[in-house]
C-alpha cells in the first residue's frame, strides 16, 4: 500500500512538473471553459421566456442546467480519454518501454499515469462551477453536497471503467479507439449535456438510455440544483452502480489481457 | 558435428560450471505477427495472421558475473533476446528463467534482477531534470525518501553527472543521456545489466569514456552480469569475457573470448566464421 502511494505521488509530481513547464496551458484551458460559459450565459438570457416544461425538472432555468452539463461533460470526457491518451503519449515520447522495464506492474503504470489528469481536471471543474455561481449567478445554494459527491464518485468510476476499456482498445488497435468515439462522441449529443433529453424525438430518447452520462448528469442536476437526496436519485444511481460493478472488473481484466498479448506479440510499444 | 555447432563452446571447460546460471533460456522461440493487409482480410478473414520468427529455439545459460557481448547482423534477433531476458517481451514458446523466476509466470519478480539500459534517447522526460527523471524511475523501482535521494546522489556521481543533475534532459548531450540511462538501469541495484547498443549514438571520445565507466566502475565494483548488444567488435573485446553470436534467430556461436586468443583467432574472424558456417 505504501509503495502504491509513493508511486502514485511520483506520477502526480512528475506530471505536475512537466505541466508547470507549459505555463499558459492550464490557464488557457480554464479560459476556454469560461468562454464557453459566457456563450451559454447569453444563450440562456435569450431563452428565459421559452424554458417551458423541458427544464422544469431542473428548476426551469437554462444557465444552471447548461453549467452543470458543460462542467461535468468535459470532466467525464477527460476521464474517458485520459488512460488511452497517457498510453499513446508514453508510446510516442518513448518513455513507455522505460516504465515497463521497471518493477511496477504494467496495468498500475497506465492507471497511475492518469492521476494527474484526474486531479487537474477536477480543479478545472471546480473553477468552472465557482465561476458559474459567483460570476454568472447560477443558483447552487440548494445543493445536497453529500449526495452530489457520491454521484460524482460513482460517475468517475463509471467513466474510469470505460476509460480502461478505451485504453485496451488503444493497446490493441493503436489508433481509432471505438469506445471513446461511441461513449464520448454519442454522449456529448445524446447524453443531455447542453439540452434536455426530453426535447429529442422519442426514438433518440430511447437510444440515449444506453448512454451512461445521461444518468450522471440527470442525478447531478437534481442533487445540485434541486437538492434531491440519494433516495430521490436512486434510479440513476442504481444504473451507474450496475455499470461500475460489471464493467470495472471486466475492463481491468480485459486491459491486463491486452497488455499480456502486447508483450507476447511485441506490439506494446508500437504506435 | 558441423562447423557452426563447433563454435558453440561449452561453458563447463572453464571451470565455472559450479555456479548456477543466473539466466537460462530453454528452447525459446519468438514470433511476431504480421499485420494483415486489407486484401488478405477480405479474401481470408479467418486465416491466422502470418508470423515472422525473430528467435527460433534458443537455448543458453548465462552464469553470474559473465560479461557477454551479443553480436549479430541487423535483424538477427539480438534486441529481441535482450528484451525477452529483461521481461519486456514474453516468448511465444519456451521459457526464460532469470535468477530463479520464469519471465512468463513471475514477470515482476524476474524483472527485479534486471536493469535495462535502453539506447532510446527519448526514453526520458525531456522537460524534467536528470535528478527528477531518476526520482520518478526510482519510485517505480520501489525506492523513495532518503534511500532514493542517497542512491541518486551516488549514481549521479558514479556516471559523472553530479554537476548536471539539475539541468533538464533537453540540454543533455547524447553521451550524457546514455550515462543517465546507465544510472537509471542501475538504480534498483540489479544483478543483471542489459545494454542494447549503448554506444550507438556516441562520438569516439564519449564512447571510450562510457566503456571505461562500465568496465572500470560498474563491473569492477559490483561484478554484475552484463549483456551488451553491439556491432563494435573492439567494444566486445574490451568489455566482455564471452561472445554470443546470433543470426536469423539462431545461436551461431557462444564461447569464451579467451579461447580465441589461445587459438590465435581474432573476434572478426570468429564472427565471420560463425556467420559463414550457417550460410554453408
Amino acid at each position: 500500500m505504501t509503495a502504491l502511494l509513493h508511486k502514485s505521488w511520483a506520477f502526480i509530481t512528475k506530471d505536475f512538473r512537466i505541466e508547470s513547464g507549459y505555463k499558459l496551458n492550464f490557464l488557457m484551458r480554464i479560459a476556454e471553459s469560461l468562454m464557453i460559459l459566457i456563450f451559454f450565459y447569453f444563450l440562456s438570457a435569450l431563452m428565459t421566456s421559452h424554458n417551458g416544461g423541458a427544464l422544469g425538472r431542473y428548476g426551469g432555468r437554462y444557465f444552471p442546467f447548461a453549467l452543470i452539463g458543460l462542467a461535468f461533460a468535459r470532466y467525464f470526457d477527460l476521464t474517458l480519454r485520459m488512460f488511452s491518451d497517457s498510453i499513446r503519449l508514453a508510446q510516442v515520447t518513448g518513455c513507455l518501454e522505460a516504465m515497463l522495464s521497471s518493477q511496477t506492474n504494467c496495468v498500475a503504470v497506465v492507471l497511475m499515469s492518469s492521476l494527474y489528469s484526474l486531479i487537474s481536471g477536477a480543479v478545472q471543474l471546480c473553477v468552472i462551477l465557482v465561476a458559474g455561481a459567483f460570476l454568472f449567478g447560477a443558483d447552487l445554494s440548494r445543493m445536497n453536497v453529500p449526495a452530489t459527491l457520491l454521484v460524482v464518485l460513482l460517475s468517475i468510476a463509471t467513466f474510469v471503467a470505460f476509460g480502461v476499456l478505451s485504453a485496451a482498445a488503444i493497446v490493441w488497435l493503436k489508433k481509432g479507439d471505438p469506445i471513446t468515439w461511441i461513449v464520448g462522441g454519442a454522449g456529448s449529443i445524446l447524453g443531455g449535456a447542453y439540452f434536455p433529453i426530453t426535447v429529442m424525438p422519442g426514438w433518440l430518447q430511447k437510444v440515449s438510455l444506453v448512454i451512461p452520462i445521461r444518468y450522471s448528469l440527470d442525478a447531478l442536476r437534481l442533487t445540485m440544483l434541486e437538492g434531491y437526496s440519494l433516495v430521490m436519485v436512486a434510479r440513476p444511481l442504481i444504473t451507474l452502480t450496475a455499470i461500475v460493478t460489471v464493467l470495472l472488473p471486466a475492463s481491468l481484466w480485459l486491459f491486463a489481457a491486452t497488455i499480456q498479448k502486447g508483450r507476447k506479440e511485441g506490439t506494446l510499444i508500437e504506435y | 558435428m558441423t562447423e557452426s555447432q563447433a563454435l558453440v563452446a561449452p561453458t563447463s571447460n572453464q571451470g565455472s560450471s559450479q555456479r548456477a546460471p543466473i539466466i537460462s533460456a530453454r528452447n525459446v522461440t519468438m514470433r511476431f505477427p504480421i499485420v494483415k493487409r486489407y486484401r488478405e482480410m477480405i479474401l481470408h478473414p479467418f486465416r491466422p495472421r502470418r508470423t515472422c520468427t525473430a528467435l527460433d529455439g534458443i537455448t543458453l545459460e548465462i552464469e553470474q558475473g559473465d560479461r557477454i557481448a551479443v553480436l549479430g547482423p541487423n535483424g538477427a534477433g539480438k534486441t529481441t533476446l535482450l528484451k525477452l531476458i529483461g521481461g519486456l517481451l514474453l516468448p511465444t514458446q519456451g521459457e526464460i528463467v532469470v535468477n530463479g523466476f520464469d519471465t512468463l509466470e513471475h514477470n515482476s519478480a524476474a524483472r527485479k534482477s534486471v536493469g535495462f539500459v535502453l539506447n532510446e534517447e527519448r526514453s526520458f522526460f525531456w522537460r524534467l531534470s536528470g535528478v527528477q527523471n531518476l526520482e520518478f524511475f526510482g519510485a517505480l523501482d520501489n525506492l523513495w525518501g532518503v534511500e532514493l535521494q542517497n542512491r541518486i546522489t551516488e549514481l549521479m556521481g558514479l556516471v559523472g553527472l553530479e554537476e548536471a543533475g539539475e539541468k533538464t534532459i533537453s540540454g543533455y548531450s547524447s553521451g550524457m543521456k546514455q550515462r543517465l540511462a546507465l544510472a537509471r538501469g542501475l538504480i534498483a541495484q540489479p544483478e543483471v545489466l542489459i545494454l542494447d547498443e549503448p554506444t550507438r549514438a556516441l562520438d569516439p571520445v564519449a564512447c571510450d569514456e562510457f566503456l571505461e565507466l562500465i568496465l572500470g566502475r560498474i563491473h569492477r565494483d559490483s561484478r554484475k552480469t552484463l549483456l551488451i548488444a553491439t556491432h563494435r567488435l573492439e567494444e566486445a573485446v574490451k568489455l566482455c569475457n564471452k561472445v554470443l553470436i546470433i543470426d536469423r534467430g539462431h545461436v551461431k556461436a557462444f564461447g569464451f573470448l579467451a579461447n580465441l586468443a589461445k587459438d590465435k583467432v581474432t573476434l572478426l574472424q570468429y564472427y565471420r566464421q560463425a556467420l559463414i558456417a550457417e550460410a554453408k
